[in-house]
């Protein structure tokens, strides 16, 4: 049911988006469609959240547009990732990973 | 950077783009959901579903970037124009509310910030101080003097450890003689370190060097400013030029600039302390004459400088008792500054304060102005939230409203305060502030205007804005969105804000009464003669004494005495002149005071004023004889050693005793040259008492004396007169000059314009200041009550259409409205009365001959207070009377 696909936790979304536009150019479609496939359909992207993400993340210089032709020759927005949102991308995932360890530390400990 | 002012300007490709790449979502959306099976239809909904709102995803994206905020900053500044246009009487109100506040607070603080914080040109001017000395044994605010004999003023210089410099001078008058006449200046002698002590340059020439002064070296004296410019056109060629000067040819050396004034003299002349220097030798012993100015070394406290000095002095006087020093005294050091300008400065806080009042109800006024139309705007405001627009959106919309208000504020506010600015120069007194102060808008007055500026905004736009957002807003919207009855959503703020308005005025409207009563107190002592009518021109024969230690041929009491009193009978022939006198001072300022024997008396420290004058004074100024007999022209003739005296001498020094015939020595006679050493003045007439020592204080006990007993060459003399006494004044220095061409008249004028200038002008000037506050608080409150009271029934239009449609009398609604306007008002005079009476002892220095706590100006100001509010909820109760029942119920 697609009632229980889980939004993204708010301030991951940024994290996601920059890793997935990593491995080449792609438009919105593609991203939202990406981070449900490699979550195996268990994050569900919002349009209402994807796209302000997407211009506050190009606002910010870390990700750059180009309109392009897709494979079936239409006209589509094309992002991808600046220098800068590379270092922020690497940034997040250290941070992320410190969290995650902290969390999973506190979970695995025995009462 | 260039990515966000290109999407400024192409905006509409901006739009077209964002809009093609939502649209491809959608259609790859659609795509996939017609490969996995739906039918087109069924994919298209689905597709759209999950979108969500197509323009609401498309503001979260113009809003994520940066161009977003200057065009919503843009769209905010055009919206805030339309609006306030809309609503101009508001905006025009709002706008002078603000800008009358901050222009008197601009005025009132450059005033302050130039006078107190910043008067002098002078080097490290916070440190220089004076030096006085308290007799221990007088009140403590009475300063027994503040000038020093040369052997104390060396031994300050040499022995002291507090100061890093000190300079010493005095005054003395200079008798210049050209071809035409005499003329007096007011001349000084300073220590040759003076101007290097204040660090101003010479405009032309050069300052004193150390040797000048010295016995031997050539006479040189130097000129300030005014001096040139007036006797001398400022032609620069005088300099190096020789001029006779109390009779010895000296040479100009320097010409001070304009924006200098140290020592208070016209032109000086180099003090060289040394043995047998010229300005070093008096016709008496150990005169105090010495006016001693220092500065601090770095580090060393006031109370520090003071014990040093006092130690100094107590030394010295252990060393040499007698008539220089009080039984017990201590010495104080203060800075110069307060020396200056001294009382001056309580009346410029009392200003302050005022404005400070003024611009609280102008703020006051501004945010309930805004408040008022919040709680009218509350329907678009909900409207508004309700079609997306986010708290912080809204909150910068209202906020844009109050930045432009308070921007044209400001640049009114500017305006207001330069042209004020000048008028206030202009009615300024000159007298009690320091003469080099130039007053004027400087970068910290104006950052102060701004500072206040923006600080209004903050206080008057953010405060409404929060209290609009605040609640919730989708109800608002079901509402009658104009506030029912009871639903009168920030009555209690707003009805607050009028309280404290109306509090605030009354604090100042009742202050500027108590000064206008007290003014009027001033300007109607009962002087016993017409000042208007009374003339008096000060003649100064010789060169001052101090300077003139050669006798000469003149210096037989009665040949002077002779020169004065011809004066006087050709004054006395004149057109228009009714009787003339002779005198040293006159009243109600002047006057020389002196301790006093009583012949079988034991000796106490009594005092009394002295004046010496001739038999014709008493008809002059119109005194009545109580007892005895006024001096008489015998008297005069042979200076007979007789006197008279006022009631006031009676009353202290006699009681019930018989004053005739007692006999009286007057100390300050023995000290000075040319006057009866141990002389005793037999009392033959006592006099009604009148004003002797300003027009406030209580009448001093005064002794009459013929003038002719002394040698001084400096006497007043006085007239009345049946014309202008200004019209005489040319006949007067003509028959002076008659007499002798050596003579000069110093001043000269009317009594009327002499207390015009010395007594009437601070009071004056504080009156008109606080007055034209008071008047600009009275009209804002004014203002703020009518737009209050208005915005109130156009609220309650529904309700008063209900209760008239019910049967309500017109009268009956204009007395509803009223009374609660009058609710308000007379809760703020309460407050403000209250509040007068606590605060009204500050004023107590500034207003004289009235008591602070006078009720006929409490009462007063209550009743105009009542009559300005009443008239002020007039108008809106009575449109409020005028609704029609059917209309006011469709109103909406």
């Amino acid at each position: 049911m697609e009632q229980e696909k889980v939004e993204v936790l708010k301030g991951t979304l940024d994290m996601l988006i920059l890793k997935v536009v990593a491995f080449g150019p792609i438009h919105g479609y593609a991203i939202s469609q990406r981070i449900q496939q490699i979550s195996r359909d268990f994050f569900q992207v919002p349009e209402g959240s994807l796209y302000p993400g997407l211009h506050r993340l190009e606002d910010r210089g870390w990700l750059q547009a180009k309109w392009q032709e897709t494979e079936t020759g239409r006209e589509a927005k094309f992002y991808t990732l600046t220098r800068a949102g590379r270092k922020r991308l690497s940034a997040e995932m250290v941070n992320w990973e410190r969290l995650s360890e902290a969390v999973a530390l506190i979970l695995s400990t025995a009462e | 950077m260039t990515g966000w002012l290109r999407r400024l300007f192409h905006k509409r490709v901006t739009e077209e783009r964002l809009d093609a790449e939502l649209r491809f979502h959608l259609e790859q959306r659609v795509k996939d959901f017609i490969a996995s099976g739906l039918s087109p239809a069924e994919a298209r909904r689905r597709a759209n579903l999950r979108f969500g709102g197509l323009e609401q995803v498309k503001e979260n994206c113009r809003e994520a970037r940066f161009e977003h905020y200057i065009q919503d900053l843009l769209h905010d500044i055009q919206y805030a124009f339309r609006s306030l246009y809309k609503d101009r009487r508001f905006a025009f109100v709002a706008v002078l509310a603000l800008a009358l506040g901050i222009g008197a607070t601009t005025v009132t603080f450059s005033v302050l910030y130039n006078v107190v914080v910043d008067p002098f040109p002078y080097r490290d001017f916070q440190h220089a101080v004076v030096v006085d000395l308290h007799d221990l044994a007088a009140p403590p605010h009475d300063i027994a003097r503040y000038h020093y004999t040369i052997p104390e003023f060396l031994a300050i210089r040499d022995q002291n450890r507090v100061f890093d410099d000190i300079v010493g001078n005095y005054q003395l008058n200079v008798l210049y003689r050209d071809g035409k006449g005499t003329r007096r200046f007011l001349g000084g002698y300073v220590t040759t370190n003076g101007f290097s002590f204040l660090g101003v340059p010479p405009l032309l020439g050069r300052y004193f060097a150390p040797g000048d002064g010295k016995p031997g070296t050539p006479y040189v004296f130097m000129m300030n400013y005014r001096l040139w410019q007036t006797e001398f056109q400022g032609n620069p060629k005088i300099m190096g030029q020789t001029f006779i000067l109390n009779g010895k040819p000296r040479t100009l050396i320097g010409i001070m600039p304009q924006r200098f004034n140290g020592y208070g003299s016209s032109l000086w002349l180099p003090l060289d302390l040394g043995l047998g220097a010229e300005g070093t030798v008096f016709p008496v012993k150990d005169p105090d004459v010495i006016w001693v100015c220092a500065r601090l070394r770095k580090g060393v406290s006031l109370q520090a400088a003071a014990a040093d000095v006092d130690a100094i002095l107590h030394r010295l006087a252990q060393a040499n008792p007698g008539e220089l020093y009080p039984q017990r005294f201590k010495i104080v050091v203060r800075t110069l500054l307060d020396f200056v300008v001294g009382d001056f400065k309580e009346t410029l806080y009392a200003l302050l304060a005022a404005v400070s009042m003024l611009l609280l109800i102008a703020c006051g006024n501004v945010a309930n102005l805004l408040l008022a139309r919040a709680s009218v705007r509350e329907r678009e405001i909900a409207v508004r939230a309700s079609l997306g627009a986010s708290r912080g959106r809204l909150i910068r919309q209202l906020l844009g409203e109050s930045v432009l208000l308070a921007g044209a504020a400001c640049f009114a506010g500017c305006l207001l305060a330069y042209f004020g600015l000048k008028g206030l120069v202009a009615i300024i007194p000159r007298g009690p502030i320091p003469e080099e102060t130039v007053i004027g808008l400087n970068p910290a007055v104006l950052l102060f205007a701004l500072g206040t500026a923006v600080l209004t905004t903050l206080i008057c736009g953010l405060a409404p804005a929060l209290h609009a957002v605040r609640r919730n807003l989708s109800l608002r919207m079901f509402g009658s969105g104009k506030g029912t009855a009871g639903g009168f959503h920030h009555g209690n703020l707003r009805s607050g804000l009028v309280i404290a308005e109306v509090a605030l005025s009354i604090v100042l409207l009742t202050g500027a009464g108590l000064m206008m009563r007290g003014f009027f107190a001033l300007t109607h002592v009962e002087l016993g003669f017409d000042p208007a009518r009374t003339l008096y021109a000060r003649v100064t024969r010789a060169a001052d004494f101090y300077d003139n230690a050669a006798p000469s041929e003149l210096e037989v009491p009665g040949k002077k005495a002779l020169f004065f009193e011809q004066v006087r009978k050709r004054v006395q022939a004149l057109p228009g002149v009714l009787t003339a006198a002779i005198s040293l001072d006159f009243p109600p300022l002047g006057g020389a005071g002196s301790e006093i024997t009583v012949s079988g008396k034991p000796s106490q420290q009594w005092e009394s004023m002295v004046d010496l004058c001739s038999e014709t004074y008493f008809q002059t100024l119109g005194l009545r004889l109580l007892r005895g007999r006024l001096l008489s022209e015998s008297d005069i003739d042979s200076a007979r050693h007789v006197a008279v005296v006022n009631q006031a001498f009676v009353r202290t020094y006699f009681g019930s005793e018989d004053p005739l015939s007692q006999k009286i020595k007057f100390n300050v006679f023995d000290q000075l040259p040319e006057t009866p050493h141990g002389a005793y003045f037999e009392v033959v007439g006592v006099i009604t008492d009148f004003k002797n020592r300003g027009l406030v204080a209580p009448v001093r006990p005064e002794a009459f004396l013929p003038h002719s007993i002394t040698g001084f060459d400096d006497r007043m003399i006085m007239a009345t007169t049946a014309v202008e006494p200004k019209s005489l004044l040319p006949s007067v220095q003509r028959e002076v000059w008659a007499v002798d061409s050596n003579a000069a008249v110093t001043h000269s004028g009317s009594i009327k314009d002499f207390l015009a200038e010395e007594a009437y002008i601070q009071p004056r000037f504080s009156l008109i200041t606080i007055s034209a506050f008071a008047g600009m608080g009275l009209a804002l409150v004014l203002i703020g009550i009518f737009s209050v009271m208005a915005y109130h029934v156009a609220l309650r239009t529904q309700e008063i259409g209900l209760r008239m449609a019910l049967g309500a009398q017109h009268g009956s609604v204009v007395a509803m409205v009223l009374w609660q306007g009058l609710r308000l008002i007379c809760l703020g005079i309460l407050i403000g009365v209250l509040v007068t009476a606590g605060l009204v002892h500050f004023l107590a220095g500034q207003i004289a001959g009235v008591s602070v706590t006078d009720p006929l100006t409490f009462g007063v100001v209550v009743i105009v207070f009542l009559g300005v509010g009443l008239a002020a909820c007039l108008q809106p109760a009575r449109r409020a009377a005028r609704f029609d029942p059917l209309i006011a119920l469709r109103y909406e």
